[in-house]
C-alpha cells in the first residue's frame, strides 16, 4: 500500500529528517516496511530482518547499476569496482584484495594507529576544548588508510588535503563538482605511480600487495589486478574507509555527553570500548543508506515491487528495529551482543570492518586517557548532509 | 547416527572467525589466517552452535546442506 505523502514522508536528502530520522523510520518499520517514494523514485525497506535478508539477497538486489541514490540505474559499462558489482565477478575481485583486511593482518596496524592518534590528541590536552571532528576524527581514518597503502610520510598531508577535496560539496553542484573531480584524477594518477614503483621496488605496504595480488581460479587461469582495477579499488578504500570511520567517532563525541554515566564506564575500563563501538554502529549507523537495483520483481509483506527498480536499504533503520534489539532506542554499550548491519553482512560486507573496528576501539581509548570527560554544545555542533554518510563535519567539544 | 553436513565457500571466507567464536569444536582459524573445518560431518548435537555460526558469519560463507 503507498503511502499518502500527507501521512508520511522520508528521503535520503531531507536536512531536517536527516537530523532525526528514527522517528520516520519507526513508523515506516511498523507500518510501511515497504515504503514508495514517487518523488525520487525509490522503494525503501527499514526492518532489520528485510534488510538482512536484501542484503543476502544479491541475486535479486543488485550492486551493478549503483548503490547511491543520485546513480541507481545507471548503466556503468564496465567499470569494475567492488562496490558496484555482483556476484560471481565480484567474488573473484574481492577475493584478490581481501587477504589484506582480515581482522589477523589489520591487527598489525594497531601500533601505527595509536601513534597517530597521540599525534592528533597530544597538542590538546590542557586545553579548554577542541573540534573533535576536524581535529581528530576526519583526520585519524585518512592518515591511517596512508599509511596501509605505503603513502610517504612527506607526501602524508598533501594525500590527506587530496582526500578532503574528494569529499567537497559544491552548494550548487553537489558532490561531482570541479574540486572533486580534479582530486579524483590526482588520486588515480599517484595510485598508478606508487604501483609502478613498487613493481620496481616492492615494500611491505598495501600498494606493493595490490601491484603484486594474484589468484588462480578453478580452471587454472592466473587473475591479477589490472591498473584500472586497482586504481579503483584504491580510489573505493580512500572513498569508503576516510569519512565513514569519521563519522562514526563524529557520533561518539555528541553520544557520550548525552550518557555520562557510560561515557564514565568506558573510561574506568577499556574493556567496555569494544562494546561501546558496537552500540554506536547499532545506534547511529554512520552508512545508513545502502542502494540497489531489482533484477526481477519481489514481494514483501503484500506489496510487490518491480523488476527494475531502485531499492534503499535501510540498514540505519534496521539497527533501531524493536523486533531484533530489547529497548532499541536506548543507548547501552553493555547490552548483550547481537548481529547489526551498519557493516552489512555477505557479500559486500564491509571490506574495512576489521579496520574500522580497531580505529574505533583505539580512538576512543586513547580519548578518554587523555579526557576522561567532555561537554558537547549542540547548538555549535554542525550536521554533514551527503547522501553517502551520516554524521557531524564538526563537533566543538570543551573539557 | 545423525549429522550436520557442513559447506564452506572457500573463496567467500575471510578469516572473520565469529564461526570458531560460535562452535570451537567445529570450526578453528590456523596460524596462516585460514580457517580449518574440524569435522565436516559433525553429530546432530552440534547443529545448533553449527547453526548459530551460520548464522553469525558476516561472509555468510557456511552452509547446512542437509
Amino acid at each position: 500500500m503507498v503511502a499518502p505523502v500527507e501521512e508520511i514522508y522520508w528521503d535520503p536528502y531531507d536536512v531536517e529528517l536527516d537530523k532525526n530520522p528514527h522517528a520516520v523510520w519507526r513508523r515506516l518499520r511498523d507500518e510501511y516496511p515497504v515504503y514508495r517514494n514517487e518523488k525520487y523514485d525509490f522503494w525503501a525497506l527499514s526492518r532489520f530482518a528485510d534488510v538482512q535478508a536484501a542484503l543476502n539477497n544479491t541475486k535479486t538486489f543488485s550492486s551493478a547499476r549503483g548503490t547511491i541514490l543520485e546513480y541507481i540505474g545507471t548503466d556503468f559499462g564496465d567499470l569494475d569496482v567492488l562496490i558496484q558489482m555482483d556476484p560471481p565477478a565480484h567474488t573473484a575481485l574481492r577475493a584478490l584484495v581481501s587477504r589484506a583486511f582480515t581482522p589477523k593482518r589489520t591487527a598489525e596496524m594497531e601500533d601505527r594507529i595509536r601513534a597517530i592518534c597521540g599525534k592528533l590528541l597530544d597538542p590538546h590536552v590542557g586545553s579548554s576544548g577542541f573540534d573533535y571532528v576536524t581535529v581528530f576524527a576526519q583526520q585519524l581514518p585518512s592518515m591511517v588508510i596512508s599509511s596501509m597503502l605505503g603513502v610517504p610520510e612527506s607526501e602524508g598531508e598533501e594525500v590527506r588535503l587530496k582526500i578532503d577535496e574528494i569529499f567537497h560539496v559544491d552548494p550548487q553542484a553537489g558532490m561531482i563538482n570541479e574540486v572533486s573531480i580534479n582530486a579524483r584524477l590526482w588520486m588515480a594518477s599517484y595510485i598508478l605511480n606508487a604501483l609502478e614503483d613498487r613493481r620496481k621496488s616492492p615494500r611491505d605496504d598495501l600498494f606493493t600487495a595490490l601491484s603484486q595480488a594474484e589468484l588462480t581460479d578453478e580452471q587454472g587461469v592466473t587473475r591479477k589486478l589490472t591498473d584500472p582495477e586497482a586504481c579503483d579499488f584504491g580510489g573505493l578504500l580512500v572513498g569508503a574507509g576516510t569519512e565513514t570511520v569519521a563519522r562514526l567517532l563524529g557520533w561518539a563525541a555528541v553520544t557520550f555527553p548525552k550518557h555520562r554515566d557510560q561515557l564514565r564506564l568506558m573510561a574506568e575500563d577499556h574493556s567496555r570500548i569494544p562494546g561501546a563501538v558496537e552500540e554506536l554502529l547499532r545506534y547511529e549507523a554512520p552508512s545508513p543508506v545502502q542502494g540497489r537495483w531489482t533484477l526481477n520483481e519481489v514481494e514483501l509483506h503484500g506489496t510487490v515491487i518491480p523488476a527494475e527498480s531502485k531499492v534503499l536499504l535501510l540498514n540505519g533503520s534496521a539497527g533501531r528495529d524493536e523486533r531484533q534489539y530489547d529497548n532499541a532506542d536506548t543507548f547501552d554499550i553493555t547490552r548483550e551482543p547481537r548481529q547489526h548491519v551498519s557493516l552489512g553482512i555477505g557479500a559486500h560486507y564491509c571490506l574495512g570492518a576489521a579496520l574500522a573496528r580497531l580505529e574505533g576501539r583505539i580512538a576512543l581509548q586513547e580519548t578518554v586517557r587523555r579526557f576522561p570527560e567532555w561537554d558537547v554544545d549542540m547548538s555549535t555542533a554542525v550536521q554533514a548532509h551527503t547522501s553517502t554518510v551520516r554524521g557531524w563535519s564538526s563537533v566543538p567539544i570543551t573539557l | 547416527m545423525a549429522t550436520v553436513k557442513i559447506v564452506v565457500d572457500w573463496e567467500i571466507c575471510e578469516s572473520n572467525a565469529q564461526c570458531m567464536a560460535e562452535a570451537p569444536e567445529v570450526f578453528r582459524m590456523q596460524p596462516d589466517d585460514t580457517l580449518e573445518l574440524l569435522q565436516e560431518q559433525p553429530d546432530e548435537s552440534l547443529r545448533h552452535k553449527v547453526q548459530a555460526a551460520a548464522h553469525a558469519c558476516p561472509k555468510q560463507a557456511i552452509q547446512i546442506q542437509d
